[in-house]
This record gives structure tokens, sequence and C-alpha cells, in this order.
């Protein structure tokens, strides 16, 4: 007994044999069973269509927030401009109207910042199927879009400094793409039909460019028009005009781009934003 | 075969009398509570940004992902990756699956995937370094070989005790990984979906073949491959120490070419040939999540049959050498 137990050699060797062996079966069979499911893969049909057995309970829980806690979460979505490009402090419109309506008492949450850069109307469309976008918009309560200003003025062309536009590219892109917004306004409604949205206007980066200042001031003018048309039919949607704010003071408000705002720029939409925010809803502000 | 299980037997032994096997569970055992931590500040930071909602992170990941692709900064083999990520994550959107689901199981799979290039590599060759260069500074090979036993039957057994203990690391550092980690996120989430069967088929992913597996058997799998890329190391580490006589200079030719392998993955996307290195192809668990091979064209088949080829000679190797050789001082 005594030697035995000085000599542990047996009782290694056969607990190491035995875990070795079983897991080295145990291993083959992942190896083996990862080289039949990576070449030989069977897809699921049911997966991959966004209508499957998990749906229903999905559906359940995107219609839980429309919980009235006064908290406002807050969604963005559209161009660079929603993104914030050209703010040296990188907080975009959306976080700094955020700061100014935390100031005042409100209880703010910047859900997403879904702004991409160079997005124009069309790909903002199809962008509103995608489920996870969907489920960003449904879960906020105060909406902000930015969209248009690729669509209208080519950024990438001009910011190249290829051919600026003329006065008759311009106005040809507007009928469509005005088009397109409407339906865009209409599907983020339709996706959220409690939120707020507001939509934020364009402005003219090119009033300072004598060929171009008035065709694009009648350009931005007839867009801002349309969009207007469409918001004035709903409750809850509203135009956030920056025309006004960038026609005189384009050095000051934009960067170096001459494109987008720069941080004082986007300031100034910022407390447009709070603003209206304050303006549809007194009761919720009040309450606070 | 009569005369192998001996010497197997006293190879074992002789393994875990050895210091280094204990000091590969030491370092996992400080290294996963690291790492656990770091997830968990992260995890902690994300809660307060997106309020505990994944699928808020999850679309912020995707935006932040699509922004970069219009970046002319952004190298175009970045894209690619990029590109891919987000098809995957909007297709984990789709169907309503967190693919970081927070736990023990999936931290352990996520540590695992990043620990297959180069962390478990190393842990082999820690005990895989030493078996033969060992017994010659020591001098105790001379010992060995005095016996009436056959040249290559000795070097057979030790090559079968490797084998034996690099199954055991790989799960050990399973066990350990998830038994750690778990104390922090919870032990659950074996029984997640977790998808696999993506194709990359250019900048585009196919997901017809996608499918959902249990956690537990995406765990599995993974740990298959882990193992065969585990063997290959160690059999090219066995190579390594019979070849040179000092342990450490074993240590270091096989430490340089894996961390020479990191680098290349990373930037080798050019360099057509590199496909054919051992160490370009280590990261086999890839495959399974659907990750872009790092040079194109690169598949399972074609990993496997690359390190196979690597791993088959290293044994030729290991044993024409070892017979011939004279081994006197």
């Amino acid at each position: 007994m005594k030697k035995r137990n000085l000599d542990s050699a047996p009782w290694i060797w056969r607990t190491i044999s035995t875990v070795s062996i079983l897991t080295t079966l145990l291993l083959l069979f992942g190896f083996g069973y990862a080289i039949k499911d990576v070449i030989f893969p069977e897809g699921d049909a049911q997966l991959g269509t966004g209508q499957q057995t998990t749906t229903p309970a999905k559906d359940n829980e995107q219609s839980k927030p429309a919980v009235k806690d006064g908290k406002i979460r807050m969604a963005v979505i559209g161009d660079s401009l929603a993104r914030g490009t050209g703010d040296d402090e990188g907080l975009g419109f959306v976080r700094r109207a955020g700061n100014l309506l935390k100031n005042q008492g409100y209880d703010v949450q910047v859900l997403n910042n879904m702004g991409v850069n160079g997005l124009r109307t069309d790909a903002l469309l199809s962008k509103l199927d995608e489920q996870g976008v969907r489920y960003v918009l449904q879960q906020s309560n105060f909406i902000l879009l930015s969209i248009g200003a690729n669509d209208l003025f080519q950024s990438g062309q001009v910011l190249q400094g290829e051919d600026a536009p003329t006065a008759e590219s311009l106005t040809a892109a507007l009928p469509e793409t005005s088009k397109r917004l409407q339906e865009i306004l209409k599907k983020v409604k339709e996706i959220n039909p409690d939120a707020q949205i507001a939509y934020i206007g364009l402005y003219n980066p090119f009033g300072d460019v004598k060929e171009l200042k008035e065709p694009g001031n009648a350009v931005v003018a007839a867009w801002n028009d349309a969009a207007m048309k469409v918001l004035n039919n709903e409750d809850k949607m509203t135009l956030v005009p920056t025309f006004d704010l960038f026609e005189n003071h384009l050095g000051q408000y934009l960067s170096s781009d001459h494109f987008h705002p720069n941080g004082e720029g986007y300031e100034q939409i910022a407390v447009r934003i709070a603003q209206e925010y304050q303006a549809e809803t007194p009761a919720e502000g009040s309450g606070k | 075969m009569s005369n192998i299980m001996p010497l197997i037997r006293n190879e074992t032994i002789k393994m875990v009398k050895k210091k280094r096997l204990y000091i590969i569970f030491i370092v996992l055992a400080v290294l996963v509570p690291m790492f656990t931590y770091a997830q968990m500040k992260s995890a902690e930071n994300n809660r307060d940004k997106f309020g505990g909602d994944w699928r808020l992170e999850l679309q912020q990941a995707i935006t932040d992902n699509q922004n970069s692709l219009g970046s002319d900064r952004v190298p175009e083999e970045y894209k690619k990756y990029r590109t891919v990520y987000i098809q995957q994550m909007q297709y984990y959107l789709e169907n309503d699956i967190n693919p970081k689901e927070p736990g023990g199981v999936t931290f352990t799979r996520e540590f695992m995937n990043n620990a297959v290039g180069l962390f478990i590599p190393l842990l082999i060759m820690a005990i895989a370094s030493d078996l033969v260069s060992g017994e010659r500074t020591t001098g105790t090979i001379k010992m060995l070989l005095t016996r009436p036993v056959k040249r290559w039957k000795v070097l057979l057994s030790k090559l079968i005790t490797l084998i034996m203990f690099v199954s055991i690391i790989v799960v050990s550092a399973y066990i350990i990984c998830y038994v750690i980690s778990g104390a922090v996120f919870g032990y659950k989430g074996f029984g997640m979906p977790i998808f696999t069967g993506f194709k990359v088929v250019g900048t585009d992913v196919d997901m017809s073949a996608v499918h959902a597996v249990d956690q537990w058997l995406y765990m599995l799998m993974q740990a298959g491959l882990i193992w065969f890329v585990s063997i290959i190391v160690a059999m090219l580490a066995f190579m390594v120490s019979v070849l040179v006589r000092s342990t450490a200079a074993s240590i270091v030719i096989m430490m340089a070419s894996l961390i020479a392998g990191t680098i290349l993955t990373s930037m080798a996307a050019s360099w057509q040939s590199a496909k054919y290195l051992f160490m370009v192809n280590l990261e086999l668990p890839d495959y399974l999540s659907g990750g872009l091979p790092p040079i194109e064209g690169m598949n399972l088949g074609f990993s496997l049959i690359v390190l196979s080829v690597w791993g088959i000679a290293s044994l030729f190797v290991s044993f024409i050498v070892f017979t011939k050789r004279d081994i006197l001082n």
C-alpha cells in the first residue's frame, strides 16, 4: 500500500489515458462534423426570409416601446448631415440637439445615428426595409431625418472639384427625388406612427457662388416646398428650416469642404430641432 | 505494437511530471480572467450607451461599417471584410438573434476563435518543443536509445503521447475558459442558435446554405477544427525539436514562424502564394463563422490539405532524421 501511494504512476497513467482517449474521440467527432457542415452545408428553408417562427415574439417586443415615460428617444437617419460630417467634435445635430434638450431638463437618449455618408433618397428607401433600421425607428419617439442633398447637389462630384452643378441639372433632378422624399416620409410614418418626425430642410451651400446662387436657391426652395406639402398633411411631422440659417452665413457655418456644416452650423440646426420638440409636446415638457 | 504501450506510458508519466505542463494551465487561469474583465467592461460600456438593447447596438455597428465603406481612406480589403460583416449582422437582425448574447458559453466561443491563431499554438509548443531536444539537452536520450527498442518506436511513442496531451489541452482550455467566464457572465447559452454556412463569394455573401446550429454543437465543431490545427502545430514543433538540439532554439523557431503568420495573415492579401504557408491557414474556425479568408480563393478544404501536407511532411522529416542520425554527444 505504501509503495503504491508513493509511486502514483498507475493511477496517473490510467486517468490520463482514459481522459485523452475520450477527449480525442470527442474532438475527432467535432472535426468530422465541422467538415461535413462547412463543405456540404444544408440551408434551413425557413431562415432568411425574416418570416419565421420567432416573428410573433418579436412583434410583441416591438410594440412595447410606446411607453409614455416622458423620455425622449432620438434616432436620426439619412445622409452625411445626419451623420454629422464636418463637425469637428463629431456630435452632429442629433447629439447637439440631445444635449440642448437635456439642458432643458428632459431625459434624453440618442438611440442610434443611422446617417450614412453619401446616402441618396433611393438608398434610404430600401434602407427603410431593413429589419434593424425599422427596429430602431420603432423604439424612438423623436425621429430626425436628413436626406436629399446628395440627390440634388451630387456632393461627391462637387467635392472632388469636378463640374459644379448647373441650373439645368439641379432642376432636372427635382421632380423625381422630391417624389421619393414623399415616399420616405410616408414610410417612416408607417413604421412608427406615434413618433414625432422632424425633417431637416435643405440649405443652399452654393449661395456664395455667383452663377449658382439663383438656381440653387430656387431648387432648394422648391425642394423644401415639396417636403412641406407632405408634412402639412400629417400631424407630428415638421420641417426644420435651415435655408435662412445658412443663407447669409455660409462662411461662418460651413466646414472646409464647403458643403457640410461645421460644428457651429450643426449647433444652429440643433437649436431649431430642440425648439421643434418643445413646440410639439408642451404637455410632456411642462410635466417635467 | 506490443512493446510500444510501455513506452507511451513512460512518456506520459514524464510529461505529467514536467512543470511545463502546469504552466499551460496557470497561463490560462491567469489570462482568461483578464479577458473576462475586459469583456465585462466593454459590455458595461455598451449597456450605458444602448440601454442594454442589442438590436440598437448591432444596428449602430452596421451603420458605422456602412460609413467606412464610403471612405477613401479605408483599404479595399477591409471594405470587403466589412461588407461581409454587414450582411451577416443584418441576417442576425432579420432572424432576431443576438450574435453576442452575453454568457460564459458565448465568451468561450469567441475567446477560442481568437486564440486559435497564436495563443493555442503557443501552449501546444510549450510541451512539444522540448520532447526530443529536451532529452538531448539533458543527455537522457542516450539512456532511452540504449534500450532494446527500435528508434522509430521511441519517436512514435513520443508523438502519440503528444497527441494525447494536445487533446487534453484543447478541451482543458474550453473548460477553464467556461468555468472562469461563467462566474461573471453566467453559465447559460448552450442552446442559443448560431448561424453557419455563410459562403463568401467575392464581396457578396451567399446565404442559401445558412443554417442555425445550437451553440454547443457549433463549439464542438470549432473545437474539432482547433484540435486539428493544434495537431499540425504539434507535429511541426515536434519536427523542430528533433532537428534542433536546444529547446530554447526550438521554441524561438516555432514562435517566430507563428508570429510571422499572424502578421502575414493581416497583410498577405496581395501575395497569392502565401496561402501555401501553414501559418496563414490556422484560422480554421473562421470558415464556420463565415469570415473572409486572408487570401482570396482559400476555403476549408484547401486549408485542411495545406495543413495536412505540412503535418505529414514534418512527420516524415522527423522520423527520417531521428532514425538516421548519429546520437553520440
